[in-house]
């Protein structure tokens, strides 16, 4: 608990978090805007303008979780920090869970941001309530999820920059099937692909609840993957805590 | 506890990829007393406090700390306070907060946490500016604010690595005051690494010296000083019309003296003969000029010094 309180004051008070938050929110509030109110660029349908909103926030989010988690270690390693918390008794995956948690509120954070746009877009057409409940789910997820990679990359990395490039790269290929042609999505190899994926399969779980009105049971299949991926990612952070040492890499 | 040993290290192996950073390291250290801990830089000093303190695991080898075994890790860390060479210091977070978190980290409550980091601001002198950001401290407040860190936990060993690098004469002077004060009033032992070899010569208990992740010497400061650089050449300063008169005093003597440079008329270069000890023989020369009526108005011994027994012994071989 001390580490994660100090980790978050770090964050909020003293850190990156405020602007990261702002950045978020302004980009929100560019597609909220222009989903909602530019005429030219109108084209949706309104249960769309709830789910596009919605894949921003929830997408964003998660690039700010993962940016915090992968310079949590790494960056204290090149900042010269580490080595005065490596050198308390407290154990090292209270040390982990503590920048994990600093990391998980950014998300926590962004998704509260997102909630006015969500019901204002969403106003009249009785979305709101799954799309909130939903996007935190779906979010909740995929943030446990990057935030454990994040961390595991930035633990076991020898530098701030190589930690942030692995994850930065891994997010990107985690985008990569979305952009796949709808054939090939549409075909069993793609669908597995989109399935097994927790990136897409949370997006595709949040836009047939959103837009096609299904209830949250009914595609409880496509959580699998989310939920597979952030119990790993997380266990796997964890574990590999223990040998978090001073220079990352080999030399331990 | 006298004679108790706050430090023991048997055949201690550390390589990094298959450079040899330390090598066979024997150890004992008895509580309570300040070690220089010298060595030219890449000798494996810090590499030594590291796996030490446990942030590094040896290859092979045992060691104990304050009666601790290397296989407690947590044990020990709870038992030593360390000042990390090239430390780094949050920005955003004030001094106050910073040894408070600290303090909390070795599981004080919150209340003693603030009291144990006001104490200890006070006592490296920082008791002003314990509310101030850390990005405002200067480097010698930097460091005194890791000593700080260092003692968080009364510690019974202290590492400092290098606490005076980067300081200026009167900063590292001011580090090196304060660590000899900590030393006599916490009663812990202290392992200082540090470059200011006079100052180790005053303040230092026992001193090691490291090379090539060796120990080439080790033994009080006296002990090291005399057996790695015997004194061999002595300075004497005589009047300059008493020039000729003390070179024929000394060449009676079967003492080799020459004339110091044009710049340096009042200058004798006096070698010790063979066999001789060089207190002894500096004895003898001195002796034989007073007897002689030639002046001295100096005399030091070149070599002898801690300073010369480290050049000798960090000397490649």
């Amino acid at each position: 608990m001390v580490v994660a309180e100090r980790e978050l004051r770090d964050l909020w008070l003293a850190g990156r978090g405020l602007p990261l938050l702002l950045a978020y929110t302004l980009l929100l509030s560019a597609t909220s805007y222009l989903v909602a109110a530019n005429q030219a660029l109108n084209f949706l349908e309104q249960r769309e303008a709830v789910s596009l909103t919605l894949q921003v926030a929830v997408a964003v989010g998660a690039l700010l979780v993962l940016l915090g988690a992968a310079d949590s270690v790494s960056g204290e390693r090149e900042r010269g920090t580490l080595e005065s918390l490596l050198l308390s008794p407290a154990p090292r995956r209270a040390l982990i869970i503590g920048k994990g948690s600093a990391a998980l509120s950014l998300w926590a954070a962004a998704w509260a941001v997102s909630v006015p746009y969500v019901w204002y877009l969403g106003r009249g057409v009785g979305v709101v309530g799954v799309a909130v409940a939903s996007s935190l789910v779906v979010g909740s997820l995929l943030a446990v999820f990057l935030s454990g990679y994040g961390l595991l990359i930035s633990t076991i990395a020898s530098s701030n920059r190589l930690s942030l490039s692995v994850s930065l790269f891994a997010l990107l290929a985690l985008y990569a099937p979305t952009q796949m042609p709808t054939a090939v999505q549409n075909s069993w190899i793609g669908e597995l692909l989109l399935r097994v994926d927790p990136f897409t399969a949370g997006l595709r779980y949040l836009g047939k609840l959103v837009i096609n009105g299904h209830s949250p049971g009914q595609d409880a299949g496509w959580l699998i993957g989310p939920v597979v991926a952030a119990a790993i990612a997380a266990a796997v952070a964890l574990l590999v805590a223990d040998r978090l040492t001073l220079h990352g890499g080999d030399q331990a | 506890m006298p004679g108790a040993l706050a430090l023991q290290a048997r055949d201690l192996r550390k390589s990094y990829r298959g450079v040899v950073a330390v090598e066979s390291l024997d150890l004992e250290v008895e509580a309570g007393t300040v070690l220089g801990f010298l060595g030219p830089n890449g000798a494996g000093k810090t590499t030594v406090i590291r796996m030490l303190s446990t942030i590094l695991r040896p290859d092979a080898g045992w060691f104990a700390v304050a009666g601790v075994p290397h296989d407690q890790p947590v044990e020990i860390r709870r038992r030593v306070g360390v000042l990390p060479e090239s430390a780094g210091y949050p920005p955003g977070q004030t001094g106050e907060e910073w040894l408070t978190f600290h303090a909390e980290l070795f599981g004080r409550t919150r209340d003693d946490a603030h009291a144990t980091a006001r104490r200890l601001l006070a006592e490296v002198g920082l008791a002003e500016r314990g509310g101030s950001l850390i990005s405002g401290y200067s480097r010698g407040m930097r460091q005194r604010l890791g000593i700080a860190r260092a003692l968080i936990n009364d510690p019974q060993v202290v590492f400092l690595d290098e606490p005076t690098l980067g300081l200026d004469p009167s900063g590292q002077l001011q580090v090196l005051e304060l660590v000899w004060r900590i030393a006599r009033e916490h009663g812990v032992t202290v392992v200082v690494s540090t470059h200011l070899l006079a100052e180790v010569e005053q303040a230092c208990d026992r001193v090691l010296i490291l090379n090539r992740g060796r120990i080439v010497a080790q033994g009080t400061v006296a002990e090291v000083a005399s057996r790695a650089a015997a004194p061999r050449r002595g300075l004497v300063k005589v009047p300059p019309e008493f020039h000729s008169r003390a070179l024929e005093v000394l060449a009676a003597s079967d003492m080799a003296a020459v004339a110091g440079d044009r710049d340096h008329r009042d200058e004798l270069l006096l070698s010790m003969p063979a066999g001789v000890a060089p207190d002894k023989g500096a004895s003898l020369a001195l002796s034989r000029l007073l007897a002689a009526g030639v002046p001295v108005l100096g005399f030091a011994m070149e070599g002898g010094r801690l300073s010369d027994a480290f050049l000798t012994v960090t000397e490649d071989r």
